[in-house]
């Protein structure tokens, strides 16, 4: 009994967040998933019939006659979904190591000084700051505004309403989720065992290869996950920097709760988004282990 | 004899305030195929120089040489130096075999190759059934070979050692000492020691550099080291030392503080002058009666092999003596026993102050 007793005891600290992640993150889940199967209400909700039509609608249309027929259209936007998070992810990558690798490197005190500056972002709503890029990306814009003045071009650049201009969004926004799991990561890296490779004729790029980034893929990996999930479901940036065009799975489901009033559908598209996710985690999962212990510390 | 390393006035000061000259002025030549040792207390500039060897801190001024070659400016990764890190800083992801070959994969030798040195070394330092392991799943001991090993590997012109010894038992060190002699032997490669344990240096090196805030103090073979040390410090940090103050009477003869002359090696000392003479406390030998230094037993250390007596000396000071116990173990003196500590004069030393 007392044993039990304990076990409870241990495990205790962990209730409140139980209790919250299961009332708020497992009901809303479930709620989804009964949603998705069933058929829209005439003025958004649902009615309760059970229906299939949402997943078919994924990649079916009916046409004039009824018949399903093939329709790749939402299968593009997903695939563009897709790629737009792996750019994301990859343009995070490139701008967070470096500043990760260049905060690890400095004393302690100035080390909490940049991790407060990595998160002053935060301090402004997303909404305010993704605006702020259509300024700056639109035709009459900063950018284009000082090309012309500066005469390297006559035209203003198509930049904003691009998958480009997405990206860029959503790299502004996730970097930070990037640079902090790496900067924890390269933080508890040993340097002698760069000087180590710098003594068995290592130059610091082949050391960079061979021993840091090697060391630092816990992070890498945590940090490119932290921002793929979100970059996938994301759709403020895709709404205001992607414009109309440029659908995006995140604003997709939005439009589907909103003005398009198909909440099944939405669903369908919310557990797909996350399928994907999860299949992303699982081959992950999959390869770590393969590699033997996967995040080692 | 070929110099291995050459170091010409070589100076290191960090920046600060004030700035810290770990390194002050040093002049010395590692022989080609000798073990040598910087030896020191923490803070007295070894670590510094061994890393400005390995390419790891820039002089900040001063000849740095290889063979003959500058390489003062070299990055470590151009320089035919490894290093065996004191916390071996193994790589941690990668097996004891890739660590192995890591320096030899570097300098773009052929993987059949490295894998044959590295197997020729794991062979040399006794680890040939773990090189699939991974450096945590080995013992300190083991770390340590596999360090030796990945350091030999790429066979360079020489060998820096960071105090390699310090983080394993007792045991262990005392047969890995034989163990890295034996290295350097087989090898021929120059090895450079740190370390500040005087016994493992003494044990070890052909020669000894004795280092105290970072200045070289003497240079010589472990016997020359110990037996005549050239100032107070080199006579205090290798093994223990007695010392007493006395006036020179000219050839041999010394007056202590007290009136009572006592016979010591011959000096340049000018008559009058007031030195420091010293000796090892197993040179002196503890008498009921005799001619010498009068004194009491304040204090008894049984050392197991010897015993250490303190002596309070009538002249005012205290001094050492170490004494093998008698054959049944039975002790020299008791504590509060009133000795004479005899001195053979070829045993004294006189110190420049």
């Amino acid at each position: 009994m007392t044993q039990f007793g304990a076990k409870i005891r241990s495990h205790a600290a962990l209730i409140p967040a139980t209790i919250v992640i299961g009332i708020f993150m497992i009901v809303p889940i479930l709620i989804i998933l009964v949603y998705s199967f069933l058929a829209p209400g005439d003025y958004g909700g649902v009615k309760p019939e059970f229906s299939t039509d949402a997943y078919q609608r994924l990649l079916f249309q009916r046409d004039l006659f009824d018949q399903m027929v093939f329709d790749p259209a939402y299968l593009k936007i997903a695939f563009r979904s897709v790629w737009v998070a792996v750019v994301s992810v990859v343009g995070c990558l490139v701008l967070g190591f470096p500043v990760a690798y260049y905060i690890a490197c400095q004393s302690e005190e100035r080390r909490n000084i940049y991790l407060l500056l990595i998160t002053i972002p935060f301090w402004t709503n997303l909404l305010i700051r993704t605006y702020c890029w259509i300024l700056v990306l639109r035709d009459t814009g900063l950018i284009n505004g000082g090309l012309i003045r500066l005469g390297l071009i006559d035209e203003p650049l198509t930049l904003l309403y691009t998958e480009g201009a997405i990206a860029l969004g959503l790299i502004y926004t996730y970097v930070p989720f990037m640079v902090l799991p790496i900067y924890a990561a390269l933080e508890r890296l040993d340097r002698r065992l760069i000087e180590a490779a710098r003594d068995l004729y290592s130059n610091r790029w082949v050391a960079l290869r061979h021993v840091v980034i090697p060391l630092a893929m816990p992070g890498i990996i945590a940090g490119s996950i932290l921002v793929y999930i979100p970059a996938l479901g994301a759709f403020i940036a895709p709404d205001l920097l992607g414009g109309g065009k440029n659908l995006m799975l995140g604003s997709l489901v939005q439009l589907q709760f909103s003005s398009a009033r198909n909440w099944p559908f939405g669903s369908a598209l919310a557990m797909v988004i996350m399928a994907m996710v999860l299949l992303c985690l699982f081959f992950y999962a999959r390869s770590a282990k393969k590699n033997g212990g996967g995040i080692q510390h | 004899m070929t110099s291995a390393i050459g170091l010409n006035g070589l100076q290191k000061t960090y920046p600060g305030s004030p700035p810290v000259r770990a390194l002050r002025n040093a002049d010395l030549t590692i022989n080609d195929n000798e073990f040598f040792t910087l030896l020191g207390p923490s803070g007295c500039g070894k670590t510094t120089l061994l890393r400005l060897m390995a390419g790891f801190e820039v002089p900040t001024a001063g000849e740095l040489t290889l063979f003959g070659d500058d390489i003062a400016h070299l990055p470590p990764e151009k320089r035919p130096i490894n290093t065996v890190f004191q916390h071996y800083s193994l790589f941690p992801h990668m097996t004891v075999l890739e660590n192995i070959t890591f320096g030899l994969k570097r300098l773009r030798k052929p993987d059949a190759e490295a894998k044959r040195v590295a197997q020729e070394m794991l062979d040399l330092v006794h680890l040939s059934d773990f090189s699939a392991r991974k450096p945590d799943q080995l013992s300190g001991g083991q770390q340590q070979r596999v360090a030796l090993a990945r350091a030999l590997a790429p066979q360079p012109r020489v060998l820096l050692l960071d105090e390699p010894l310090s983080a394993l038992d007792l045991k262990l060190r005392q047969s890995m000492r034989a163990e890295l002699k034996r290295l350097q032997r087989d090898t021929g490669i120059t090895f450079v020691f740190v370390t500040h344990d005087q016994e493992e240096a003494l044990a070890m090196s052909d020669r000894i550099a004795v280092m105290s805030q970072g200045e070289i103090q003497q240079v010589g073979d472990p016997a020359t080291i110990y037996e005549f040390p050239e100032n107070r410090f080199v006579a205090e940090f290798i093994g223990d030392a007695d010392f007493f103050e006395a006036e020179t009477l000219g050839g041999t003869s010394y007056k202590l503080p007290n009136g009572e002359t006592i016979t010591g090696p011959q000096t340049k000392a000018a008559i009058g002058a007031k030195v420091t003479l010293f000796f090892r406390p197993e040179k002196a030998t503890l008498k009921r009666a005799g001619n010498g230094l009068s004194g009491r037993v304040s204090d008894i250390l049984y050392l197991g092999n010897s015993t250490d007596y303190v002596v309070e000396l009538v002249q005012g000071g205290s001094l050492t003596v170490r004494s093998e116990n008698h054959k049944d173990g039975t002790a020299i003196a008791e504590v509060g026993s009133d000795v004479v500590v005899e001195i053979d004069p070829a045993a004294v030393r006189v110190l420049s102050a």
